[in-house]
Protein backbone atom coordinates (compact mmCIF):
# COMPACT_ATOMS: atom_id res chain seq x y z
CA UNK A 1 0.00 0.00 0.00
CA UNK A 2 1.14 3.52 -0.69
CA UNK A 3 1.68 6.38 1.87
CA UNK A 4 -1.58 8.00 -0.40
CA UNK A 5 -3.55 5.31 -0.01
CA UNK A 6 -2.63 5.17 3.54
CA UNK A 7 -3.47 8.42 3.88
CA UNK A 8 -6.52 8.42 2.52
CA UNK A 9 -7.97 5.58 4.74
CA UNK A 10 -7.14 7.20 7.74
CA UNK A 11 -8.12 10.42 6.81
CA UNK A 12 -11.89 8.77 5.73
CA UNK A 13 -11.95 6.42 8.84
CA UNK A 14 -11.19 10.09 11.32
CA UNK A 15 -13.96 11.81 9.03
CA UNK A 16 -16.21 8.60 9.98
CA UNK A 17 -16.26 9.84 13.56
CA UNK A 18 -17.02 13.16 13.27
CA UNK A 19 -19.53 13.14 10.52
CA UNK A 20 -22.91 12.45 12.93
CA UNK A 21 -21.67 15.50 14.92
CA UNK A 22 -21.77 17.59 11.46
CA UNK A 23 -25.05 16.11 10.20
CA UNK A 24 -26.57 16.80 13.90
CA UNK A 25 -24.92 20.49 13.40
CA UNK A 26 -27.09 21.66 10.40
CA UNK A 27 -30.50 19.97 11.38
CA UNK A 28 -31.84 22.67 14.08
CA UNK A 29 -33.95 23.43 10.80
CA UNK A 30 -35.41 20.96 8.67
CA UNK A 31 -33.27 19.61 5.61
CA UNK A 32 -33.87 17.40 2.88
CA UNK A 33 -30.62 14.81 2.45
CA UNK A 34 -29.21 16.62 -0.83
CA UNK A 35 -30.06 20.17 0.74
CA UNK A 36 -27.62 19.16 3.56
CA UNK A 37 -24.98 17.59 1.11
CA UNK A 38 -25.39 21.05 -0.74
CA UNK A 39 -24.92 22.89 3.03
CA UNK A 40 -21.67 20.76 4.26
CA UNK A 41 -20.16 20.90 1.24
CA UNK A 42 -20.71 24.67 0.89
CA UNK A 43 -18.67 24.54 4.40
CA UNK A 44 -15.71 22.45 2.81
CA UNK A 45 -16.81 19.12 4.24
CA UNK A 46 -17.59 17.12 1.35
CA UNK A 47 -20.10 14.09 2.03
CA UNK A 48 -20.50 11.08 -0.01
CA UNK A 49 -24.68 11.32 -0.50
CA UNK A 50 -24.41 7.57 -0.33
CA UNK A 51 -23.07 7.51 3.12
CA UNK A 52 -25.49 10.40 4.27
CA UNK A 53 -28.84 9.44 3.34
CA UNK A 54 -28.86 6.05 4.95
CA UNK A 55 -27.18 7.78 8.07
CA UNK A 56 -29.68 10.22 8.69
CA UNK A 57 -32.61 6.65 8.27
CA UNK A 58 -30.15 5.14 11.49
CA UNK A 59 -30.42 8.81 13.33
CA UNK A 60 -33.94 8.75 13.38
CA UNK A 61 -34.48 5.36 14.32
CA UNK A 62 -32.57 6.38 17.30
CA UNK A 63 -34.66 8.75 17.64
CA UNK A 64 -32.30 11.60 17.20
CA UNK A 65 -33.93 13.11 14.36
CA UNK A 66 -37.84 13.19 12.90
CA UNK A 67 -38.80 12.97 9.64
CA UNK A 68 -41.59 14.57 7.63
CA UNK A 69 -42.53 13.92 3.57
CA UNK A 70 -42.92 17.16 1.63
CA UNK A 71 -45.47 16.70 -1.29
CA UNK A 72 -45.85 19.79 -2.41
CA UNK A 73 -42.78 20.00 -4.32
CA UNK A 74 -42.22 18.60 -7.68
CA UNK A 75 -40.87 15.67 -6.27
CA UNK A 76 -41.38 14.38 -2.61
CA UNK A 77 -38.88 14.77 -0.36
CA UNK A 78 -38.09 13.84 3.28
CA UNK A 79 -37.17 16.48 5.46
CA UNK A 80 -35.09 15.57 9.11
CA UNK A 81 -35.23 17.51 11.74
CA UNK A 82 -33.42 17.15 15.31
CA UNK A 83 -35.77 15.65 18.01
CA UNK A 84 -35.81 17.25 21.56
CA UNK A 85 -33.71 13.99 22.58
CA UNK A 86 -31.46 14.90 19.00
CA UNK A 87 -30.52 18.23 20.84
CA UNK A 88 -29.50 16.96 23.80
CA UNK A 89 -27.26 14.54 22.43
CA UNK A 90 -25.82 17.16 20.38
CA UNK A 91 -25.30 19.56 22.99
CA UNK A 92 -23.38 16.57 24.80
CA UNK A 93 -21.26 16.22 22.13
CA UNK A 94 -20.24 19.19 21.03
CA UNK A 95 -18.77 19.58 24.29
CA UNK A 96 -16.98 15.72 24.18
CA UNK A 97 -15.73 17.27 20.82
CA UNK A 98 -14.59 20.22 22.55
CA UNK A 99 -12.38 18.50 24.95
CA UNK A 100 -11.29 16.13 22.42
CA UNK A 101 -10.05 18.62 19.64
CA UNK A 102 -7.93 20.53 23.04
CA UNK A 103 -6.78 17.16 24.22
CA UNK A 104 -5.87 15.94 20.53
CA UNK A 105 -3.94 19.27 19.75
CA UNK A 106 -2.17 19.56 23.10
CA UNK A 107 -0.70 16.09 22.51
CA UNK A 108 0.23 16.91 19.03
CA UNK A 109 1.67 21.31 20.33
CA UNK A 110 2.51 20.12 23.49
CA UNK A 111 6.12 20.04 24.88
CA UNK A 112 7.13 16.53 24.12
CA UNK A 113 4.91 15.56 21.08
CA UNK A 114 6.31 15.21 18.34
CA UNK A 115 6.41 17.47 15.45
CA UNK A 116 5.73 20.43 18.21
CA UNK A 117 6.06 23.79 16.95
CA UNK B 1 -33.77 6.41 -17.13
CA UNK B 2 -33.79 2.58 -16.81
CA UNK B 3 -30.14 2.64 -15.37
CA UNK B 4 -31.61 4.56 -12.74
CA UNK B 5 -34.38 1.94 -12.38
CA UNK B 6 -32.29 -0.76 -11.99
CA UNK B 7 -29.86 0.98 -9.68
CA UNK B 8 -32.75 1.45 -7.32
CA UNK B 9 -33.46 -1.99 -7.56
CA UNK B 10 -30.27 -3.59 -6.89
CA UNK B 11 -30.43 -1.54 -3.94
CA UNK B 12 -33.23 -1.94 -2.69
CA UNK B 13 -33.99 -5.86 -3.08
CA UNK B 14 -31.48 -6.13 -0.51
CA UNK B 15 -33.21 -4.43 1.91
CA UNK B 16 -36.25 -6.05 4.12
CA UNK B 17 -39.56 -5.67 2.57
CA UNK B 18 -41.05 -2.96 4.71
CA UNK B 19 -37.97 -0.29 4.35
CA UNK B 20 -38.19 -0.91 0.61
CA UNK B 21 -40.94 1.77 -0.97
CA UNK B 22 -39.59 4.71 1.44
CA UNK B 23 -36.11 4.06 0.57
CA UNK B 24 -36.67 4.04 -3.37
CA UNK B 25 -38.46 6.85 -3.06
CA UNK B 26 -35.47 8.49 -0.92
CA UNK B 27 -33.25 7.33 -3.56
CA UNK B 28 -34.84 8.00 -6.75
CA UNK B 29 -34.81 11.80 -5.08
CA UNK B 30 -31.80 11.47 -4.51
CA UNK B 31 -30.73 10.69 -7.72
CA UNK B 32 -32.98 13.58 -9.81
CA UNK B 33 -31.11 16.33 -7.09
CA UNK B 34 -28.25 14.82 -8.26
CA UNK B 35 -28.66 15.11 -11.72
CA UNK B 36 -30.72 18.60 -11.61
CA UNK B 37 -27.29 19.98 -9.55
CA UNK B 38 -25.46 18.37 -13.11
CA UNK B 39 -27.42 19.77 -15.89
CA UNK B 40 -29.41 22.64 -14.30
CA UNK B 41 -33.14 21.86 -15.10
CA UNK B 42 -32.34 20.42 -18.48
CA UNK B 43 -32.89 16.64 -19.26
CA UNK B 44 -29.44 14.36 -18.21
CA UNK B 45 -27.73 12.37 -21.13
CA UNK B 46 -26.92 9.01 -20.30
CA UNK B 47 -23.62 9.62 -19.59
CA UNK B 48 -24.52 12.18 -16.62
CA UNK B 49 -26.73 9.44 -15.25
CA UNK B 50 -23.63 6.94 -15.32
CA UNK B 51 -21.95 9.56 -13.44
CA UNK B 52 -24.05 10.45 -11.01
CA UNK B 53 -24.80 6.19 -9.82
CA UNK B 54 -20.94 5.76 -10.12
CA UNK B 55 -20.97 8.19 -7.75
CA UNK B 56 -23.16 7.21 -5.42
CA UNK B 57 -21.41 3.47 -5.18
CA UNK B 58 -22.02 -0.09 -5.70
CA UNK B 59 -25.32 -1.00 -4.92
CA UNK B 60 -24.70 -3.51 -2.30
CA UNK B 61 -22.35 -1.44 0.02
CA UNK B 62 -25.20 0.91 -0.34
CA UNK B 63 -27.32 -1.41 0.73
CA UNK B 64 -25.19 -2.46 3.51
CA UNK B 65 -24.80 0.67 4.36
CA UNK B 66 -28.89 1.02 4.84
CA UNK B 67 -28.77 -2.37 6.74
CA UNK B 68 -25.77 -1.18 9.01
CA UNK B 69 -24.73 -4.76 8.70
CA UNK B 70 -23.44 -7.05 5.96
CA UNK B 71 -24.97 -10.41 5.97
CA UNK B 72 -23.24 -14.02 5.86
CA UNK B 73 -24.74 -17.17 4.85
CA UNK B 74 -21.41 -18.41 6.88
CA UNK B 75 -19.59 -15.33 8.27
CA UNK B 76 -15.84 -15.04 8.69
CA UNK B 77 -16.07 -16.05 12.55
CA UNK B 78 -16.81 -19.76 11.43
CA UNK B 79 -15.86 -20.08 7.95
CA UNK B 80 -12.64 -21.58 9.10
CA UNK B 81 -14.41 -24.37 10.69
CA UNK B 82 -16.71 -24.58 8.27
CA UNK B 83 -14.01 -25.42 5.53
CA UNK B 84 -12.10 -27.74 8.01
CA UNK B 85 -15.53 -29.55 8.43
CA UNK B 86 -16.75 -29.58 5.06
CA UNK B 87 -12.90 -30.87 4.08
CA UNK B 88 -13.40 -34.15 6.66
CA UNK B 89 -16.61 -34.61 5.66
CA UNK B 90 -16.08 -35.19 2.25
CA UNK B 91 -13.04 -37.26 2.78
CA UNK B 92 -15.48 -39.37 4.86
CA UNK B 93 -18.21 -39.78 2.31
CA UNK B 94 -15.29 -40.45 -0.24
CA UNK B 95 -14.05 -43.03 2.22
CA UNK B 96 -17.45 -44.84 2.37
CA UNK B 97 -18.31 -44.79 -1.07
CA UNK B 98 -14.49 -46.19 -2.14
CA UNK B 99 -15.22 -48.90 0.50
CA UNK B 100 -18.98 -49.26 -1.04
CA UNK B 101 -17.18 -49.75 -4.93
CA UNK B 102 -14.59 -52.18 -3.64
CA UNK B 103 -17.43 -54.49 -1.84
CA UNK B 104 -19.82 -54.52 -4.61
CA UNK B 105 -16.75 -54.91 -7.34
CA UNK B 106 -15.53 -57.76 -5.09
CA UNK B 107 -18.50 -59.36 -5.23
CA UNK B 108 -19.80 -59.16 -8.88
CA UNK B 109 -16.59 -58.67 -10.77
CA UNK B 110 -17.65 -59.19 -13.80
CA UNK B 111 -19.34 -55.27 -13.90
CA UNK B 112 -16.80 -53.80 -12.48
CA UNK B 113 -17.13 -51.08 -15.02
CA UNK B 114 -20.80 -50.48 -14.54
CA UNK B 115 -20.07 -50.50 -11.03
CA UNK B 116 -17.45 -47.92 -11.74
CA UNK B 117 -19.91 -45.68 -13.53
CA UNK B 118 -22.46 -45.86 -10.82
CA UNK B 119 -19.84 -45.02 -8.32
CA UNK B 120 -18.87 -41.57 -9.87
CA UNK B 121 -21.94 -41.36 -10.29
CA UNK B 122 -22.68 -41.79 -6.33
CA UNK B 123 -19.56 -40.08 -5.56
CA UNK B 124 -20.74 -36.59 -7.07
CA UNK B 125 -24.06 -37.43 -5.37
CA UNK B 126 -22.20 -37.78 -2.36
CA UNK B 127 -20.23 -35.07 -2.35
CA UNK B 128 -23.16 -32.64 -3.32
CA UNK B 129 -25.04 -33.29 -0.56
CA UNK B 130 -22.30 -33.45 1.86
CA UNK B 131 -21.94 -29.63 1.31
CA UNK B 132 -25.00 -29.15 1.20
CA UNK B 133 -25.60 -30.47 4.81
CA UNK B 134 -22.35 -29.37 5.88
CA UNK B 135 -23.54 -25.67 4.37
CA UNK B 136 -27.37 -25.88 6.39
CA UNK B 137 -25.62 -26.71 9.64
CA UNK B 138 -23.48 -23.39 9.37
CA UNK B 139 -26.08 -21.71 8.13
CA UNK B 140 -28.01 -22.40 11.25
CA UNK B 141 -25.11 -21.93 13.78
CA UNK B 142 -24.08 -18.49 11.90
CA UNK B 143 -27.69 -17.34 12.05
CA UNK B 144 -28.66 -18.28 15.67
CA UNK B 145 -25.05 -16.83 16.58
CA UNK B 146 -25.35 -13.79 15.24
CA UNK B 147 -29.11 -13.35 16.88
CA UNK B 148 -27.37 -13.93 19.66
CA UNK B 149 -24.99 -11.46 19.81
CA UNK B 150 -27.55 -8.90 18.69
CA UNK B 151 -29.53 -9.66 21.59
CA UNK B 152 -26.57 -9.70 24.12
CA UNK B 153 -25.41 -6.18 23.49
CA UNK B 154 -28.92 -5.08 24.93
CA UNK B 155 -29.07 -7.70 27.55
CA UNK B 156 -26.21 -7.84 29.27
CA UNK B 157 -22.30 -6.93 29.32
CA UNK B 158 -19.79 -9.40 28.77
CA UNK B 159 -18.21 -11.55 31.71
CA UNK B 160 -15.07 -13.19 32.20
CA UNK B 161 -17.14 -16.09 33.11
CA UNK B 162 -18.61 -16.28 29.73
CA UNK B 163 -15.41 -17.40 28.29
CA UNK B 164 -15.96 -20.77 27.00
CA UNK B 165 -13.92 -23.71 29.01
CA UNK B 166 -10.76 -24.94 27.84
CA UNK B 167 -11.44 -28.54 26.73
CA UNK B 168 -10.45 -31.16 29.20
CA UNK B 169 -8.78 -34.42 28.18
CA UNK B 170 -12.07 -36.36 29.38
CA UNK B 171 -14.32 -33.62 26.99
CA UNK B 172 -12.12 -34.05 24.13
CA UNK B 173 -13.79 -35.55 20.77
CA UNK B 174 -11.54 -37.21 19.07
CA UNK B 175 -12.17 -36.29 15.17
CA UNK B 176 -11.65 -40.14 14.46
CA UNK B 177 -15.14 -41.09 16.14
CA UNK B 178 -17.36 -38.71 13.95
CA UNK B 179 -15.60 -39.34 10.92
CA UNK B 180 -15.66 -42.99 11.31
CA UNK B 181 -20.00 -42.42 12.38
CA UNK B 182 -20.42 -40.38 8.83
CA UNK B 183 -18.31 -43.18 7.15
CA UNK B 184 -20.68 -45.84 8.15
CA UNK B 185 -23.74 -43.48 8.14
CA UNK B 186 -22.99 -42.85 4.67
CA UNK B 187 -22.26 -46.92 4.29
CA UNK B 188 -25.65 -47.39 5.80
CA UNK B 189 -27.18 -45.23 3.73
CA UNK B 190 -26.29 -47.10 0.49
CA UNK B 191 -26.81 -50.51 1.78
CA UNK B 192 -30.20 -50.30 2.94
CA UNK B 193 -31.29 -48.19 0.31
CA UNK B 194 -30.09 -50.73 -2.31
CA UNK B 195 -28.74 -53.76 -0.91
CA UNK B 196 -30.76 -55.10 1.57
CA UNK B 197 -30.42 -58.58 0.36
CA UNK B 198 -26.52 -58.56 1.20
CA UNK B 199 -27.61 -58.67 4.74
CA UNK B 200 -28.09 -61.68 6.02
CA UNK B 201 -25.70 -65.46 5.93
CA UNK B 202 -23.25 -65.64 3.64
CA UNK B 203 -21.89 -69.09 2.53
CA UNK B 204 -19.34 -69.72 -0.79
CA UNK B 205 -19.73 -73.12 -1.72
CA UNK B 206 -17.30 -74.26 -4.66
CA UNK B 207 -17.02 -70.46 -5.50
CA UNK B 208 -20.62 -69.90 -5.62
CA UNK B 209 -21.86 -67.61 -3.49
CA UNK B 210 -25.09 -67.89 -1.32
CA UNK B 211 -26.75 -64.70 0.69
CA UNK B 212 -29.59 -65.69 2.68
CA UNK B 213 -30.88 -62.16 3.35
CA UNK B 214 -32.53 -61.78 7.13
CA UNK B 215 -35.01 -59.52 5.80
CA UNK B 216 -37.75 -59.11 3.58
CA UNK B 217 -36.96 -56.37 1.21
CA UNK B 218 -39.87 -55.58 0.35
CA UNK B 219 -41.62 -54.50 4.05
CA UNK B 220 -37.82 -53.23 5.00
CA UNK B 221 -38.11 -50.86 2.35
CA UNK B 222 -41.28 -49.47 3.80
CA UNK B 223 -39.01 -47.88 6.98
CA UNK B 224 -36.30 -46.41 4.55
CA UNK B 225 -37.82 -43.04 4.75
CA UNK B 226 -37.39 -42.94 9.27
CA UNK B 227 -33.93 -44.93 8.20
CA UNK B 228 -32.83 -41.78 5.98
CA UNK B 229 -34.15 -39.48 8.13
CA UNK B 230 -32.55 -40.73 11.17
CA UNK B 231 -28.99 -41.36 9.50
CA UNK B 232 -29.17 -37.63 8.40
CA UNK B 233 -29.70 -36.36 11.78
CA UNK B 234 -27.15 -38.92 12.62
CA UNK B 235 -24.76 -37.42 9.99
CA UNK B 236 -25.83 -33.55 11.02
CA UNK B 237 -24.82 -34.60 15.38
CA UNK B 238 -21.35 -35.66 13.82
CA UNK B 239 -21.04 -32.15 11.86
CA UNK B 240 -21.98 -30.42 14.82
CA UNK B 241 -19.36 -32.79 16.99
CA UNK B 242 -16.44 -32.37 13.94
CA UNK B 243 -17.25 -28.61 14.72
CA UNK B 244 -16.67 -28.16 18.64
CA UNK B 245 -14.75 -31.19 19.24
CA UNK B 246 -15.62 -30.81 22.74
CA UNK B 247 -18.95 -32.26 24.60
CA UNK B 248 -21.06 -30.08 25.64
CA UNK B 249 -24.43 -30.32 27.75
CA UNK B 250 -26.38 -29.11 24.33
CA UNK B 251 -24.30 -32.12 22.19
CA UNK B 252 -24.85 -34.52 24.88
CA UNK B 253 -28.47 -33.70 24.40
CA UNK B 254 -28.52 -34.37 20.40
CA UNK B 255 -26.53 -37.52 21.31
CA UNK B 256 -29.46 -38.61 23.37
CA UNK B 257 -32.00 -37.56 21.52
CA UNK B 258 -30.81 -39.10 18.66
CA UNK B 259 -30.18 -42.43 20.22
CA UNK B 260 -33.58 -42.37 21.34
CA UNK B 261 -35.01 -41.94 17.97
CA UNK B 262 -32.76 -44.89 16.74
CA UNK B 263 -34.34 -47.05 19.93
CA UNK B 264 -37.97 -45.58 18.15
CA UNK B 265 -37.60 -46.62 14.85
CA UNK B 266 -35.89 -49.76 15.54
CA UNK B 267 -39.03 -50.98 18.18
CA UNK B 268 -41.15 -49.92 14.92
CA UNK B 269 -39.12 -51.96 12.76
CA UNK B 270 -38.62 -54.79 14.62
CA UNK B 271 -41.86 -55.20 16.06
CA UNK B 272 -43.78 -56.14 13.03
CA UNK B 273 -42.57 -59.61 12.85
CA UNK B 274 -43.07 -59.38 8.25
CA UNK B 275 -39.99 -57.34 8.38
CA UNK B 276 -38.11 -60.37 8.76
CA UNK B 277 -37.38 -63.13 5.99
CA UNK B 278 -39.99 -65.71 6.27
CA UNK B 279 -38.54 -67.98 4.47
CA UNK B 280 -35.34 -68.04 5.98
CA UNK B 281 -35.06 -71.68 7.72
CA UNK B 282 -36.30 -72.74 4.00
CA UNK B 283 -33.58 -71.41 2.40
CA UNK B 284 -30.47 -72.07 4.89
CA UNK B 285 -32.23 -75.69 4.65
CA UNK B 286 -32.29 -75.19 0.76
CA UNK B 287 -28.65 -74.00 0.66
CA UNK B 288 -27.10 -76.41 2.87
CA UNK B 289 -26.50 -74.35 6.09
CA UNK B 290 -28.19 -76.74 8.17
CA UNK B 291 -29.94 -80.14 7.69
CA UNK B 292 -33.56 -80.46 8.34
CA UNK B 293 -34.51 -82.42 11.69
CA UNK B 294 -30.84 -81.77 13.24
CA UNK B 295 -29.97 -80.55 16.06
CA UNK B 296 -28.24 -77.66 14.22
CA UNK B 297 -31.44 -76.65 12.70
CA UNK B 298 -33.20 -76.51 16.36
CA UNK B 299 -31.09 -74.84 17.79
CA UNK B 300 -30.55 -71.89 14.85
CA UNK B 301 -34.49 -72.29 14.96
CA UNK B 302 -34.84 -71.34 18.38
CA UNK B 303 -32.68 -68.63 17.95
CA UNK B 304 -34.53 -66.94 14.71
CA UNK B 305 -37.64 -67.82 16.26
CA UNK B 306 -36.98 -65.78 19.83
CA UNK B 307 -35.29 -62.99 17.51
CA UNK B 308 -38.33 -62.83 14.79
CA UNK B 309 -40.90 -63.55 16.81
CA UNK B 310 -40.14 -62.84 20.34
CA UNK B 311 -38.88 -59.21 22.13
CA UNK B 312 -35.39 -60.78 22.45
CA UNK B 313 -34.12 -58.18 19.73
CA UNK B 314 -36.28 -55.46 20.99
CA UNK B 315 -35.16 -56.11 24.84
CA UNK B 316 -31.45 -56.02 23.65
CA UNK B 317 -31.76 -53.03 21.74
CA UNK B 318 -33.57 -51.18 24.44
CA UNK B 319 -30.52 -52.50 26.87
CA UNK B 320 -27.76 -51.09 24.78
CA UNK B 321 -29.98 -47.52 24.32
CA UNK B 322 -30.38 -47.43 27.56
CA UNK B 323 -26.65 -47.93 28.79
CA UNK B 324 -25.81 -45.33 26.12
CA UNK B 325 -28.54 -42.45 27.66
CA UNK B 326 -27.35 -43.15 31.00
CA UNK B 327 -23.71 -42.89 30.22
CA UNK B 328 -24.37 -39.83 28.15
CA UNK B 329 -26.40 -38.49 31.34
CA UNK B 330 -23.28 -39.35 33.79
CA UNK B 331 -21.16 -37.84 31.07
CA UNK B 332 -22.68 -34.59 31.11
CA UNK B 333 -22.54 -34.39 35.15
CA UNK B 334 -19.14 -35.03 35.19
CA UNK B 335 -18.75 -32.40 32.46
CA UNK B 336 -19.81 -30.07 34.31
CA UNK B 337 -18.87 -30.26 37.74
Amino acid sequence: MDIQETIQSLTQELRRGTLVLCVLSQLSEPQYGYSLVSILEEKGLSIDPGTLYPLMRRLEKQELLVSSWDTNEARPRKYYQLSDLGMQVYQHLRQEWASLAEGVNRLMNGGEGYGAN
Amino acid sequence: MELIDRYVYAVTQQLPEKQRTEIEKELRGLIEDMLEERTHGGSPSPKEVEDVLVELGNPSEMADRYRGSKRYLIGPGLFTSYISVLRIVWIAIGIALGVMFMIESIMDPTNVLDHFIDGIVSVVIGLTQGFAWVTVVFGILEYTGAQKARGKKTEQAWKPSDLPQLPQYKSRISPAEPIASIIFSVLFVVLFSYSTDLLGVWRFTDGERTVIPFFNTEVFSRFLPYIWILLAVGILKEIMKLNTRRWTTRLIGMEIAVTILYLIVAVLMFSDAAIWNADFMQQAVDSGLVTAGSEGYSTVNTVWENITEGLALIYLIGLVSMIQVISLIVKAYRNKA
